[in-house]
């Protein structure tokens, strides 16, 4: 037992809520070993990220006292008054979260979020609490700490604040370490530098880590064990091997299926007939560059605010051919998203041309960019706002149906009927507003949407990233099922290279604002040139081959 | 994540979900009445009211409260029961006529403004800075010294600078949704500005001026009655609770009934509209 | 952008302001119906004399010039004449100006200590009974005209016990102040409701921030957090406040001086309004209008230099 650093049994925890009681944690049990790297994973809903929040006693005021118990160094955690929980957070236990940004205050300096903790457990004066913070930037691998310390967060990068964060939380020398989440809104290349730098904070110190993460790849990564959660319970646990190489739970099973895994070794997964040299470019992009300024013109400088300009897209050159898969891939910041928008004619170029079957869209006449408009149809990626909220789904895929006139007033139910069957939408949800209904189901919506008008380019804009690995794997089904079914060219955009490689056939890799790469999936994956496009795939957490395929 | 650009504020409509769910807070519904309340008073005023307002009576001027007149009579015999039982109407129209017209123009100059932005929207904003940098009272005041007294120029004095706060709160608004992807879906699916703006941004705009709006209810009613008070606002006979209260002003010290109670006549009908009001912001912020 | 740079910014955004605020105090005057130099010098002023006012304030020539002509005379100090008093107005404006500084800053103090206490207090211990009563307070007070308290608190507090005076602004500073606490209570009672709400709101948000749960994480205790990350987040996006506190207090000026028969601005406007006296008028919205930028540029420069997240 003296191995079990942190013994969780049994442990529920319940939520009033305006709309009665909610069971947020129903049964969760788990050990946690000194110097082990214990993995937390499960999605929305799972319980994931109440229950670490528990193990610190820090449970919203809506939580009714939870059941169950929470051992650590013989005394149960759940017993504990405020005072002496206070006594145990930050000295024996610390957590990190995910949105550094936020979880850091924006009006304090850096050094000071670090030397407080170091003050009150520890009595330290305001030198030594500087000069231990320099150090403790230094470990966590920030250059120039003198320098650094005096910053406040805004001044820092993403990552750099959640290297802050680590350096706060391991201030006071805890025994436990909970990562709630911590790369989740990072880069992918980022990510790679924080998991690093937890693995190697693990071996200096002997930290014990729990790492509550949704993607199997980080948890696949480092950690020594996994725990995975569903709805409140644990469905499996096991070391990482065994977990991901014969996974027995089917939900398990599930999630490692849904997971988009990248594949260094397997050439096109995908069908062979869309690079036919035959095929004409449905649309082509040609030097396309677009520029934002904060203010445009004299008048504007003079009454509003002068900016810097930002050259979000340089000298880009993309084609697609009619039935072909593209898939744009960036980090943030990449300019992704703005191509996608100049190719729905939201945001102008600044220079170079879109050119829709042989036509620029500047030479187009009324008649033919609305055509155009209509041929180019994009879903996005947060489903939720991406549909207007007082509005029925029912009225939702109906009002282009009439605006456009694309049919009879009395064929708009049924054509609306055909959509939701396609996306496989149960009917009874027509009524339903975006609200009453699951992320997932929205998405699917916004994609009936877009196919109402009956565009022959989709452009899918990260329409995967803020959902489930398991929603995502179903969306992307049905995206492929889609294209199938009706011969639609798509524009995919991801950060995530594993999806773009389950659907595309070719793919350019964008960072700042250029196409560093582009070429078929299986030469940009396998034989990449640009060392940005080498560096990205390095980053991406590697799992470990399936023994069964 | 994506490279785009979030304010970091959710927008107002974020905060329509779930609101007919849970139920209304004790606090709502008791604004509601006391609203309601006042309402019924002002349409059954003659049925309520033991005298005729301004039926003098020289045998009983200034008498504090009785029987026969439950809270005194002022210094022409007025019974003040009465008058502030009529009053109300005065008040309660006052508050929702001057409100109306500044509702319709702020929201539609602040939706153009904040939708096409550009020039005009700058323009707005110059605008709106320059309106603000007045105490409101002083502009309202400067108009009907030019166009004289009367609540019928109270009202338009309203409707020439009342309306300020009300386009800043929706062009904000909407210049959050302006980025929001439903509306960018429009734009992709080739509708005209026009629908989208009056069918896709107008009613989630229309949220905060619509919180706003009860407030205003209250600061309206305020300033008239501040009006009437300085006799610009509603005239003699017109029983008006800010003029009673300045009738009341030279006899305060010995009747202080007159100028005492339509002030919580006031108190009282603000404090209905202000619980309304929260009421209604905090169905708006229900999140899940 | 540096933050020199933002600060200079604002000083050249309020140059359209004031251009504003001056054609429109213009416009004001130009409105007013009557012909102002008859009223002035009376009915029986002999007309070489109208003609040479007329001149003097070019009243006959076209608007652009004549606007021309109110804004060079503005600098000059010559800002008309009052109908009713028979003196320069800018004259008048200067004498009445103590009295409502006075009552701006009194107002000021006793609005600002009252909302941070109250404020504070509400939410350390949210919905508890000291709380709710704040609550009541402050939603009830929304709701009082300010001419109506000035008038109960002048009955209690002077006609009935005699304590303090009831109008007048007194001979020297001690005399000052006395006859200024039942106007400052009047003001206090007004602004308080209206920034604690807002306040304690702002305050209530943060309470749920993330920071504060990484504070918490680290073992710090609550009343630190409050004090070291709590308030100052909350004050910070506050501060604007001020300068929309000293715009009701100016407004409020002028209903509250006439009753407490206190000689200063506000007084003077609302005479000017009931006597329609234009240049009074004109003179008093520019003052306003002044006062009311030159204290929300105050504010934003000082927000400025305060917040570090911007450099």
């Amino acid at each position: 037992m003296s191995a079990n650093l942190l013994s969780v049994e049994k442990l529920a925890i319940r939520f009033t809520t305006p709309f009665g009681i909610v069971d947020a944690v129903r049964d969760v049990s788990f050990t946690l070993e000194r110097g082990e790297i214990l993995g937390l994973v499960g999605e929305s809903g799972s319980g994931k990220t109440i229950t670490c929040r528990s193990i610190l006693g820090l449970l919203p005021k809506n939580a009714l006292p939870p059941a169950g118990r929470i051992y650590f160094s013989g005394v149960n955690i759940l017993d504990l008054a405020e005072v002496e929980l206070s006594q145990i957070r930050g000295e024996k236990m610390s957590m990190i979260f995910q949105t550094p940004t936020t979880f850091l205050d924006p009006l304090a300096r850096v050094g000071e979020q670090i030397a407080e903790s170091l003050r009150y457990h520890l009595k330290y004066n305001h030198a030594q609490g500087r000069s231990y913070s320099i150090e403790l930037l230094r470990s966590v691998q920030i250059v120039e700490p003198e320098r650094r310390v005096s910053a406040y967060p805004h001044e820092l990068s993403g990552g750099m604040k959640q290297r802050v964060m680590i350096a706060a939380a391991l201030a006071c020398r805890p025994e436990i370490l909970i990562a709630d989440e911590p790369t989740t809104a990072l880069d992918v290349t980022v990510q790679a530098g924080i998991l690093e730098l937890l693995r190697q904070i693990r071996e200096e110190r002997g930290l014990s880590i729990i790492l509550v993460s949704h993607d199997l790849g980080v948890v696949a990564e480092i950690c020594d064990r996994v725990v995975v959660m569903k709805d409140g319970c644990v469905v499996e646990e096991g070391t990482t091997r065994d977990i991901l190489i014969n996974p027995q739970a089917p939900y398990t099973q599930k999630l490692i299926s849904s997971h988009p895994s990248i594949d260094l070794n397997v050439s096109t997964q995908v069908q062979e007939d869309s690079r036919g040299s035959t095929s004409a470019d449905i649309l082509k992009v040609e030097n396309l560059s677009v520029t934002f300024k904060a203010t445009e013109g004299v008048l504007q400088h003079l009454f509003g605010r002068g900016g810097a300009a930002i050259r979000a897209v340089e000298g880009v050159n993309l084609n697609l051919k009619q039935g072909e898969t593209l898939g744009i891939v960036g980090e943030s910041g990449s300019g992704k998203s703005t191509i996608a928008r100049t190719l729905v004619s939201l945001v102008p170029p600044t220079s170079g041309r879109v050119i829709y079957k042989g036509k620029p869209l500047e030479e187009m006449t009324r008649q033919e960019f609305m055509a155009y408009r209509r041929a180019v149809q994009m879903v996005f990626q947060d489903p939720i706002s991406s549909l207007n909220p007082r509005m029925t789904v029912n009225q939702t895929l109906a009002e282009p149906l009439l605006k456009h006139r694309i049919c009879p007033a009395e064929e708009v139910d049924e054509r609306v009927d055909r959509l939701m069957r396609s996306v496989e939408l149960p009917a009874e949800l027509r009524i339903r507003k975006p609200h009453e209904i699951s992320g997932g189901q929205c998405q699917r919506v916004a994609i009936a949407r877009a196919l109402t008008v009956n565009p022959e380019i989709l452009i899918a804009d990260e329409i995967t990233s803020s959902m489930d690995v398991t929603i995502q794997a179903q969306i992307l089904e049905l995206l492929e099922k889609l294209r199938d079914e009706m011969g639609l060219s798509i524009i995919m955009i991801s950060h995530d290279l594993g999806v773009i490689q389950k659907l595309c056939q070719n793919i350019a890799v964008m960072h700042n604002g250029r196409v560093v790469e582009y070429g078929t999936a299986e030469q940009v994956i396998k034989l990449p040139g640009d060392p940005y496009t080498r560096q990205l795939i390095a980053a991406v957490p590697h799992m470990p081959v399936k023994a069964s395929l | 994540m994506a490279d785009q650009l979030t304010t970091g504020k959710a927008p107002a409509i974020a905060k329509v979900v779930a609101t007919r769910r849970g139920r209304l807070p004790f606090l709502t519904i008791l604004g509601a009445g006391i609203v309601l309340a006042w309402a019924l008073v002002a349409i059954f005023a003659p049925f309520l009211s033991p005298y005729d307002p301004i039926a003098t009576d020289f045998n009983a001027i200034l008498q504090p409260m009785s029987r026969a007149h439950p809270l005194g009579t002022d210094s022409l015999g007025h019974d003040m029961l009465a008058q502030i039982i009529y009053g109300t109407r005065v008040d309660l129209s006052m508050g929702l006529i001057g409100v109306a017209a500044p509702f319709v123009i702020g929201i539609i100059i602040g939706i153009i403004g904040g939708y096409f932005g550009g020039l005009l929207d700058t323009l707005l904003m110059r605008l709106l800075d320059i309106a603000l940098a007045f105490p409101f009272i002083v502009l309202v005041l400067a108009i009907v010294a030019i166009l004289g007294p009367g609540l019928k120029n109270y009202y338009i004095a309203l409707a020439i600078v009342a309306w300020v706060p009300y386009a800043r709160l929706v062009r904000a608004e909407t210049l959050v949704l302006r980025n929001l992807e439903f509306v960018e879906a429009a734009r992709v699916l080739g509708y005209d500005s026009f629908y989208i703006i009056v069918r896709h941004v107008l009613p989630n705009a229309i949220t905060p001026a619509a919180v706003f709006l009860m407030t205003d209810i209250v600061l309206t009613i305020l300033l008239g009655s501040g009006l009437s008070f300085y006799g610009l606002g509603a005239q003699p006979p017109t029983p008006e609770w800010g003029r009673l209260i300045a009738q009341g002003q030279t006899y305060i010290s010995q009747a202080w009934w007159i100028s005492v109670f339509p002030g919580i006549a006031i108190v009282l009908m603000a404090l209905g509209f202000t619980l309304l009001g929260d009421g209604l912001a905090k169905q708006l912020k229900v999140r899940q | 952008m540096k933050k020199i740079n933002l600060i200079l910014q604002r000083f050249w955004q309020i140059i359209p302001v004031l251009l504003g605020i001056s054609i429109i105090t213009f416009l004001l005057a130009h409105s007013i119906p009557g012909d102002p130099v008859r009223l002035i010098l009376g009915p029986r002023a002999p007309q070489d004399v109208i003609d040479a006012v007329r001149q003097q304030y070019g009243l006959d020539e076209p608007v652009l010039t004549q606007y021309f002509i109110y804004l060079r005379n503005l600098v000059r100090g010559d800002w008309g004449q009052s109908i009713a008093f028979k003196t320069p107005v800018l004259e008048l404006v200067l004498l009445r100006f103590t009295p409502t500084l006075y009552l701006l800053i009194g107002g000021l103090v006793f609005s600002i200590i009252p909302t941070l206490v109250l404020s504070i207090l509400g939410s350390a211990n949210p919905d508890g009974w000291l709380d709710q009563t704040i609550r009541v307070f402050y939603t009830v007070g929304l709701g009082l005209p300010s001419y109506w308290l000035a008038l109960v608190l002048v009955l209690i507090f002077a006609i009935r016990s005699g304590w303090l005076p009831a109008t007048g602004f007194g001979n020297n500073i001690k005399e000052h102040i006395s006859h200024m606490i039942l106007p400052w209570a009047t003001v206090s009672m007004v602004m308080t409701p209206i920034l604690t709400r807002n306040l304690r709101a702002t305050l209530m948000e943060k309470q749920d921030a993330d920071f504060v749960i990484a504070g918490l994480s680290k073992g710090l205790p609550r009343y630190y957090i409050f004090w070291r990350h709590i308030l100052p987040n909350s004050v910070l996006p506050s501060l604007h406040l001020l300068g929309v506190i000293v715009l009701y207090i100016l407004g409020s000026s002028i209903v509250i001086e006439p009753i407490f028969a206190i000689p200063g601005l506000g007084q003077l406007y609302i005479r000017s309004v009931i006597g329609r006296d234009y240049y009074v008028i004109q003179a008093m919205t520019l003052v306003f209008s002044l006062i009311t930028v030159t204290a929300t540029l105050a504010v934003d420069v000082l927000t400025l230099i305060i917040d570090p997240r911007i450099k």
